[in-house]
């Protein structure tokens, strides 16, 4: 494909093959519900058949097959050989995961030919029916999409009458009315005409190919006889690898014409006839015009043979790049507009401004001209902080993205786990920043696995415990002051705080005896807290919840509660920044630089006397409210040491469970910045998560306060 | 100036690629179109010399575009973009009229013979 930037491309199939992915999905999940809906059928079919042609073009054969198969079922479904049921379905949505796992990989920079299509095409295989040709034939797994029609099948299994041996003239028999326009056609004074017209090897669809030439002859001749024929209805394509065509007409440089003016035509042999040859009811094996080449007229209409354009070893590296990183967006263009109103009012104020100016320069009156700038920068303001807001919503989307991968998470789990569970989804409008939405996927989806795993009780266990016999599980969002809240709620069997309790006591954690039960919930996101044993105890609970915590506390900077009642069921509660991109954060100093913490993370403001600080240096401590919690600083992390002092001022710092004082030189002010990614190289010790530039141009490091969970620095 | 040539396809990705080969060969693009409701209003408006036309489209089917096109110009060439299974609706296609047919995915050098023999007839 020479001339076109392949990773602008890869990126481009990306954007649109993941969203067909996705809709894929949502499409079979309508479909299994309403199997007879025709409607739907041809919209998976659609969109198989797109991801069919786009995958292929890029070179990726096993997506590109997978999706081929997929649409020779919905295909067979369509012409209403095929019912849906079960099998089917079951095999599609095997597909369609497949389909989006390969995606996956392609995305960074792996390839579609690591996924393994064998039993999912097989299952296709059966699904649509073991004896339909094409399905059969080109279900091995490797084979590239075009193979799957045309090459497969020899031309000796076709029916009686169709070319026996290349090469050899195919005999071709008249029925009487046949001959009847010979005859007409002879007093006419016509020539008779056999075409043999060989498709190119290339050709994906010998069979319209053949037929496109015999549409054009039919309109410069008369066609008697096409063999093997050409009623107009689809026909096996493999037997129009050759086509035989027995015409009359009074102009041979036309039928010339009309046949080899068609592309993807390898020859068109033509030959002059007797009619009595074929009047007489002889075969057509002695008739060929004596004295004349046979072949003569042959065009080879579309010269050499197509070759690939490609090696497969470019091929391969085609498919093989690096990851391919997001940069395109999808945003409504109503914010876009909201966007662009502001800006027109912000150069209608540019122009009032400048001429401010000009009326300075013509002497008018000073007075009058500070009120109007007065104004104008008011509004100035006023549009800035709009354009901040536009901005910021067009990162928004909504959490539908994520929301609607659960029907299905839930409808497979159910099945496989034997455990009929209603999911209720609410607030899926609910928009949030489209990196929150990326990191947001995994965790949600592991709680409601655990709900199902462990939390909803298989039938009969919940009509012994009075439940209705199918769980429910429900997930919503809703937007709650700066934060969005995401509740996840089962109504399964719930934990036991006491038996949470008894495991940490058992483990020789300090104070778990007068633990909250809020504090005993909080345990299970603790790293290694649950084992095998604790997880039958408390009903699985806890696994992988300390991957979820630090997905959630620690990269989202939100928060995530536990709720839970026995036999009543479990709430997971997440906290979640509108954005990762502007935060609220405390301002302070620490010698000559400035830093920031974010709001969420300071719980208080103190001062701290000298005598206080108990401990050695590096590991000191003092007493908040009922605790004793650490005390860093922001000297001994980053700069000269702590300098000694009667008194400090601190700043009180929480993360997740954990809290700790940092004594800063100065607390400067509460504000908002935007973070900007820090370097590496700034950042080696990962530290911040980020910084920010004030308007002064003063360098803000925005302070990641997970670090109080550290042992060592 | 080369032909001029009105781009149909639901896929934005598919339209690209078609536009680079096509303006790589000197061709100009009328237009585009993503569905077959559109493709008849540019077809009206921008007077291609050809019509590429993909034929499973939302709105408006290529076919039924096809069909409205040959209304408004019974000469109009049209190529006809398919894919593999879907014989019986080109075949429906070469019977109303279609100048050519490309069969996805398919390579520039087939687009661009095919667009060049339905140009010369």
């Amino acid at each position: 494909m020479s001339g076109i930037d392949e990773t602008r491309l890869r990126r481009a199939f990306l954007d649109e093959s993941e969203e067909l992915s996705q809709k894929l999905g949502e499409s079979l999940m309508a479909l299994e519900a309403d199997q007879a809906n025709a409607g739907l059928v041809n919209e998976v079919f659609r969109l198989t058949h797109s991801l069919k042609s786009e995958s292929a073009l890029m070179g990726f054969t096993t997506l590109s097959e997978l999706a081929h198969r997929m649409e020779d079922v919905l295909g067979l479904a369509r012409d209403g050989s095929l019912t849906i049921g079960k099998p089917v379905m079951d095999s599609l949505f095997a597909g369609a995961d497949l389909i989006a796992e390969m995606m996956a990989a392609i995305a960074k920079g792996g390839s579609d030919a690591d996924s393994t299509t064998t039993d999912v095409l097989q299952g296709l295989s059966a699904a649509g029916g073991n004896g339909r040709g094409r399905t059969q034939a080109s279900a091995l797994p490797q084979s590239p999409p075009t193979q799957g029609a045309g090459q497969a099948a020899p031309q000796a299994s076709g029916p009686p009458g169709s070319p026996s041996a290349p090469g050899a003239p195919a005999p071709i028999m008249l029925m009487d009315f046949e001959k009847l326009q010979l005859v007409e056609a002879r007093d006419r004074g016509e020539a008779l005409l056999r075409l043999t017209v060989s498709v190119d090897e290339g050709e994906a669809m010998k069979f319209p190919r053949a037929y496109l030439v015999f549409s054009n002859l039919e309109a410069v001749s008369n066609v008697v006889k096409v063999d093997p024929p050409m009623h107009g209805e689809t026909a096996e394509d493999s037997l129009y690898g050759r086509t035989t065509v027995l015409l009359t007409s009074g102009s041979e440089a036309e039928v010339m014409k009309a046949a080899s003016g068609v592309d993807q035509i390898a020859e068109v042999k033509i030959e002059r006839c007797r009619f009595e040859a074929f009047l007489s009811g002889a075969t057509a094996d002695a008739i060929t015009f004596p004295g004349r080449e046979p072949g003569a007229a042959g065009t080879p209409a579309a010269g050499t043979p197509e070759t690939a354009t490609t090696s497969p070893g470019q091929d391969e590296q085609a498919r093989r790049m690096g990851p391919v990183e997001k940069t395109s967006i999808r945003v409504d263009t109503r914010k876009l507009d909201d966007l662009w109103s502001l800006i027109a009012e912000l150069v209608l104020h540019k122009s009032h401004i400048a001429r401010l100016s000009e009326d300075i320069g013509h002497g008018k009156d000073v007075y009058t001209v500070r009120e109007e700038l007065v104004e104008s920068f008011d509004s100035l303001d006023k549009i800035s902080s709009g354009m901040q807001q536009a901005m910021m919503d067009t990162r928004m989307i909504p959490i539908s993205v994520i929301f609607s991968k659960f029907p299905r998470l839930v409808r497979d789990l159910s099945r496989k786990l034997g455990k009929p569970v209603d999911l209720a989804l609410s607030g899926e409008d609910t928009e949030i920043d489209r990196s929150i939405v990326e990191a947001l996927s995994d965790p949600l989806t592991h709680i409601i696995r655990n709900s199902l795993d462990h939390g909803i009780e298989f039938p009969e266990e919940r009509v012994r415990r009075g439940k209705s016999e199918k769980g429910r599980v429900s997930v919503s969002a809703r937007r709650q002051g700066g934060n969005i809240v995401i509740e996840l709620e089962d109504d399964g069997r719930g934990m036991d705080a006491e038996s949470i309790r008894r495991k940490a006591v058992g483990m020789g954690m300090s104070g778990a005896e007068s633990f909250s039960e809020a504090q005993l919930l909080d345990l299970v996101f603790l790293p290694g807290f649950s084992t095998k044993e604790i997880v039958t105890d408390l009903s699985g609970r806890g696994v992988g919840m300390d991957v979820v915590a630090t997905r959630i506390r620690s990269d989202l900077k939100g928060d995530v509660v536990l709720r839970t009642e026995q036999n009543r069921g479990t709430r997971v509660t997440l906290f979640l920044p509108l954005t990762l991109t502007i935060v609220n954060a405390m301002l302070v100093r620490g010698e000559a630089q400035l830093y920031a913490l974010p709001l969420t993370d300071v719980d208080s403001t103190a001062k701290l006397a000298g005598s206080e600080i108990r401990g050695e240096e590096g590991r000191e401590s003092a007493q908040w409210m009922e605790e004793e919690i650490p005390v860093f600083s922001l000297g001994a992390l980053f700069g000269s040491g702590r300098r000694r002092a009667d008194e400090y001022f601190a700043a009180v710092l929480r993360h997740g469970d954990r809290k700790a004082y940092l004594v800063v030189d100065e607390l400067i002010e509460e504000r908002e910045v935007v973070i900007k990614p820090v370097d590496d190289l700034l950042n080696s010790q990962k530290m911040f998560s980020g910084v920010s530039v004030l308007e002064n141009g003063k360098l803000v490091f925005i302070l990641d306060t997970s670090f109080i969970r550290r042992e060592q620095f | 100036m080369g032909a001029t040539i009105l781009i149909v396809d639901d896929l934005s990705f598919m339209r690209m690629i078609q536009k680079e080969i096509l303006t790589e060969k000197g061709y100009t693009i009328a237009g585009e179109a993503a569905d077959g409701l559109e493709a008849v209003e540019k077809f009206k408006s921008l007077r291609p010399d050809l019509v590429l036309l993909d034929i499973t489209m939302p709105n408006m089917n290529g076919l039924e575009a096809m069909r409205k096109i040959f209304t408004i110009d019974p000469r109009a060439r049209v190529i006809m973009c398919s894919a593999l299974g879907q014989q019986n609706l080109i075949v429906e296609a070469i019977k109303a009229g279609v100048k050519d047919f490309i069969v996805k995915p398919f390579k520039p050098e087939r687009i661009l013979s095919a667009i060049a023999k339905a140009l010369k007839a």
